[in-house]
């Protein structure tokens, strides 16, 4: 018997694989998106493919942050159905993101986000935690409550705005990629903060898969659990505050691309943390071509989470009717 | 609670993202952005009233890119539409190479200023317009004058306007001015309106065609309940039933509504009128023609003058 | 062969350079409840096999996870290989020390081999990459717990007795020096008592491997300890072997039970018998 093991040579492999298939589909899409070969002028033909280039490069780094901070929470929270806004995060984002469009400028707008991420991943610590430990129950318990609050304070303030702002409220919270000014430096931020966050993940997911095996068992093979927790807690909302206040809260990303991973890869951490990076990239940025040709054909704007959001649900029917049902008959 | 390095770290990456922002917030023009100069005038409308001022100043044919909701001249609907303040397909507004845009100026809409830095962008020069009130609307018309290096054609629109409103002047001079609202009518389902306030446009319009605005205070479009209404108890009530409003069947429906408000003065003595005209809200060069359209119902006796 | 030190109520039971497990005057308490463990003091020599006993709540398992670090006494202190514990790095740690749950909780579907091969983490480095030498030690473990043959299946698709010897697989995968059991035939039957006893005997005496086994089984643990040490009211009531602490007298003392004690002609090991109703 042979076994599959994990060794560095796969690993480098798979990762190159990977970025492979990112870098094909990215391109198909800049190309294909873009129309680039319809264009007449120079001029025109530049300042399409500014434009492409930084809408996928945008929906590549949201992506791989939405995909990879849902991974975590679902190790996190030992709940391969949690998605990253289970905590509250995307909520504390959006209000800070709103406001800041209303009352300051939209080009700030994207740092406000962020900073809203931050005070809620310190309230929901300060609220969730017991003797300075986060235990994943009452972590799930506190980000309801911060989704509740968070989402009466949103309605609160589309129903204090003017008509005009509303409809532009309501569009953001679809999830846009693209909606907004240059933002290069703002993408450039989001890439490397993917790229620390996913490498301090592939250091940690030994660590996922011994807790996902038991808090004791994890202990005692050498995980300090509580730092662990901790440090994905923390990790995983920045990941999620920075993508909501840079393309809004786009659904469904999170929760599909680790747990579709998990079903065909398998439970161990150390393949599906680079696998989920990619994935949600590639998905995210197939999921903007489409919304774009879809753009081109009918003439009428169509926000990315929108299409991820109608993924979702035949996901989860498959969902159902392939592994769920088995598991239940098994019972 | 944290370690002092990771603390250190989450401070890093929100500085980070806020400088990321306020840089991305001054991020320089791509293209030559001179006014003027050797480019041609490739001119993006995007708010109707100025659509409207730049085809009556003769400079239809240098507009390429109108939002969805320039509708007015009938020409302007030949100019390929690029979207509307919500949402702009950049795709289109590339293929129209514009060098200008002109759009009117609302800070408290949501994405405004990352709407101009995006269209900067991309080589075009913008021209946020304050032109809500009459003086602003004025104002702006010189603006655009002297951006596109037309002021001739500007100066040529501000005197006819003049002479427009004039005119109504004239016709209703020393006649008496009764106090009238003009209203809104908000979507189906609501009693509540909107209501011209002090400053607005339709305030100055009102005060050419000869009528005092009942709603005292400065405010831009207040929404009033019927027994605000009532409290006010305008002679004149003067309803502008456009777009949704306007099917006769729904016409119908507000002129029923408001008849049983016999507590107003107006209704009383069957003082309101309602109006299908679209213009009247639009600070355009067709202010003359709203003028004279409110005039003729709020004073119907006047002595009409005949147009030069 | 025990030897008291210290005082009547702890005696230590090693060989001449020192025990491998010392324990020192643990006191601990849950918050804000009772003390759990009153200054319990125990010493476990290197390849021997200890039984723990004692009565619900006696603070066997509350031993256990401080030797484990996941709970932090509040007086004493827990040596092992003569270094206080909380000097040893977390990884050191478990090169040393491999634990063995009673059942596992686990959410993720993983297969036996895979769960074999995470007891190798404390040496797979950071990234957790594995080599050959990880697959000859999950190997050996699989073997010497006779599970070869599950090496693809779901953890969760095998039997209880099956699944427990998955779980000594995984500590055996991580080569440590002691094993800690937390009651670990409390569900199988008596084929599979049997078979993991025999199989830790057979570890301890071929590979000089130290067993430290919580049991509530006290036949079994007669039958197959070198040591047993048995625990009341966080205290140590008794430490020896087997014929020495399964006395009628101080079972009954500490389980509050009436039994009777028997000596097997053929082991010369004693076995604990309930007291007929009268």
């Amino acid at each position: 018997m042979i076994p599959r093991l994990f060794t560095a040579r796969r690993y480098v492999l798979s990762i190159l694989a990977w970025v492979g298939v990112w870098v094909g589909v990215a391109t198909v899409s800049v190309v294909v998106g873009g129309k680039l070969w319809t264009w007449d002028s120079p001029a025109q033909l530049r300042n399409v493919l500014a434009l492409r280039l930084e809408w996928v490069a945008t929906a590549g780094v949201v992506g791989a942050a939405l995909a990879l901070a849902g991974l975590a929470f679902q190790a996190l929270l030992r709940n391969p159905l949690a998605d990253p806004y289970v905590l509250g995060v995307s909520g504390g984002a959006g209000l800070g993101f709103i406001l800041a469009s209303l009352f300051l400028s939209s080009l700030l707008a994207p740092a406000f986000g962020f900073l809203g991420a931050l005070v809620t991943v310190g309230l929901v610590y300060a609220i969730a935690q017991r003797r300075g430990r986060l235990e994943p129950y009452t972590l799930l318990l506190t980000g309801v409550v911060a989704n509740v609050f968070y989402g009466a304070a949103i309605m609160l303030v589309t129903a204090l705005a003017r008509p005009a702002e509303r409809g532009d409220i309501a569009l953001w919270m679809m999830g846009n990629i693209g909606a907004f000014g240059p933002q290069w430096v703002l993408i450039g931020v989001m890439a490397a903060l993917v790229a620390a966050v996913g490498v301090l993940y592939a250091f940690l997911a030994k660590g996922f898969n011994l807790v996902a095996a038991g808090e004791e068992t994890a202990g005692s093979l050498g995980v300090r659990v509580g730092r662990l927790r901790m440090t994905t807690f923390v990790s995983a909302s920045l990941l999620t505050g920075a993508a909501v206040a840079l393309a809004g809260p786009i659904g469904f990303v999170g929760l599909i691309v680790p747990h579709g991973l998990r079903i065909v890869l398998g439970p161990d951490h150390r393949r599906l943390v680079p696998a989920s990076v990619f994935l949600g990239a590639t998905f995210l940025v197939l999921a903007d071509l489409a919304a774009c040709l879809w753009e081109g054909a009918s003439d009428r704007s169509l926000p990315v989470g929108v299409l991820t959001a109608m993924c979702g649900g035949p996901f989860f029917v498959y969902l159902l009717r392939t592994r769920w049902r088995r598991a239940a008959e098994v019972q | 609670m944290m370690r002092p390095w990771r603390r250190a770290a989450v401070v890093a990456a929100g500085l980070a993202f806020l400088g990321a922002g306020l840089a991305c917030s001054e991020s320089p023009p791509a293209g030559p952005s001179a006014p003027g100069g050797e480019r041609p005038l490739r001119i993006l409308s995007l708010t109707p009233n100025i659509t409207e001022i730049l085809f009556a100043m003769g400079l239809g044919d240098r507009v390429v890119g109108r939002s969805t909701y320039c509708t007015y001249p009938p020409e302007a609907l030949a100019v390929p539409a690029v979207g509307d303040t919500i949402h702009l397909s950049l795709e289109k507004i590339i293929r129209l190479e514009p060098t200008l845009a002109f759009l009117v100026a609302r800070p408290e809409a949501v994405r405004h200023d990352a709407t101009l830095a995006r269209l900067e962008s991309l080589g075009i020069r913008v021209v946020p317009l304050q032109a809500d009130r009459m003086d602003e609307m004025l104002n702006a018309i010189r603006t655009l004058g002297r951006e596109t290096r037309e002021e001739e054609a500007a100066q040529a629109l501000l005197d006819r306007i003049q002479g427009d409103l004039d005119r109504v002047r004239k016709q209703v001079a020393g006649l008496s001015r009764p106090r009238v609202l003009f209203v809104c009518p908000m979507s189906v389902g609501s009693s509540r309106v909107l209501v011209a306030g002090r400053g607005t446009f339709v305030d100055g319009l009102l005060d050419v065609a000869g009528a005092e605005n009942v709603y005292p205070d400065e405010a831009n479009w207040p929404t009033l309940s019927p027994q605000q209404v009532i409290a006010l108890a305008p002679d004149v009530v003067i309803i502008n039933a456009v777009g949704s409003n306007a099917p006769p069947d729904r016409v119908e429906t507000i002129r029923q509504s408001w008849a049983s408000l016999t507590g107003v003065p107006a209704v009383a003595n069957g003082r309101v009128h309602i109006l299908t005209e679209p213009y009247l809200t639009i600070p355009g060069p067709r202010v003359g023609q709203a003028a004279e359209r409110l005039a003729e119902a709020i004073h119907p006796q006047r002595k009409e003058a005949p147009s030069p | 062969m025990a030897q008291s030190s210290r005082s009547p109520m702890t005696e230590t039971l090693h060989r001449a350079d020192g025990p491998y497990l010392d324990v020192r005057d643990l006191t601990f308490a849950y918050a804000g409840g009772p003390p759990v463990l009153r200054g319990l003091s125990v010493g476990v020599g290197r390849g021997r096999f200890v039984a723990l006993l004692g009565p619900n709540g006696s603070g066997k398992t509350t031993l256990l996870r401080i030797v484990l670090r996941l709970l932090a006494p509040s007086a004493g202190e827990v040596r092992l290989a003569g270094v206080p514990l909380q000097r040893y790095p977390a990884g050191a740690l478990a090169r040393r020390l491999a634990y063995v749950p009673q059942g596992t909780t686990s959410v993720l579907a993983f297969t036996v081999l895979e769960t074999v091969l995470m007891g190798r983490s404390p040496h797979t480095g950071a990234l957790g990459f594995e080599s050959a030498a990880d697959w000859h030690a999950a190997r050996e473990a699989l073997r010497l717990t006779d599970t070869e043959r599950f090496a693809e299946r779901n953890l969760e698709d095998l039997s209880g007795g099956e699944r427990q010897r998955v779980l000594i697989a995984r500590a055996l995968a991580q080569e440590p020096e002691l094993v800690l059991l937390d009651e670990p035939t409390s569900f199988l039957d008596i084929k599979h008592q049997h078979a993991i006893h025999r199989l830790l005997r057979r570890l301890v005496g071929e590979r000089g491997l130290t067993v430290l086994c919580v049991s509530h089984d006290l036949n079994l643990a007669g039958a197959y300890a070198d040591d047993v040490v048995l625990i009341s009211e966080g205290r140590v009531a008794a430490a020896g072997s087997p014929v020495q602490v399964l006395s009628a007298d101080r079972l009954e003392a500490v389980y509050e039970t009436p039994v009777r004690v028997r000596l097997d002609e053929a082991t010369g090991r004693p076995y604990v018998l309930p007291m007929p109703e009268e």
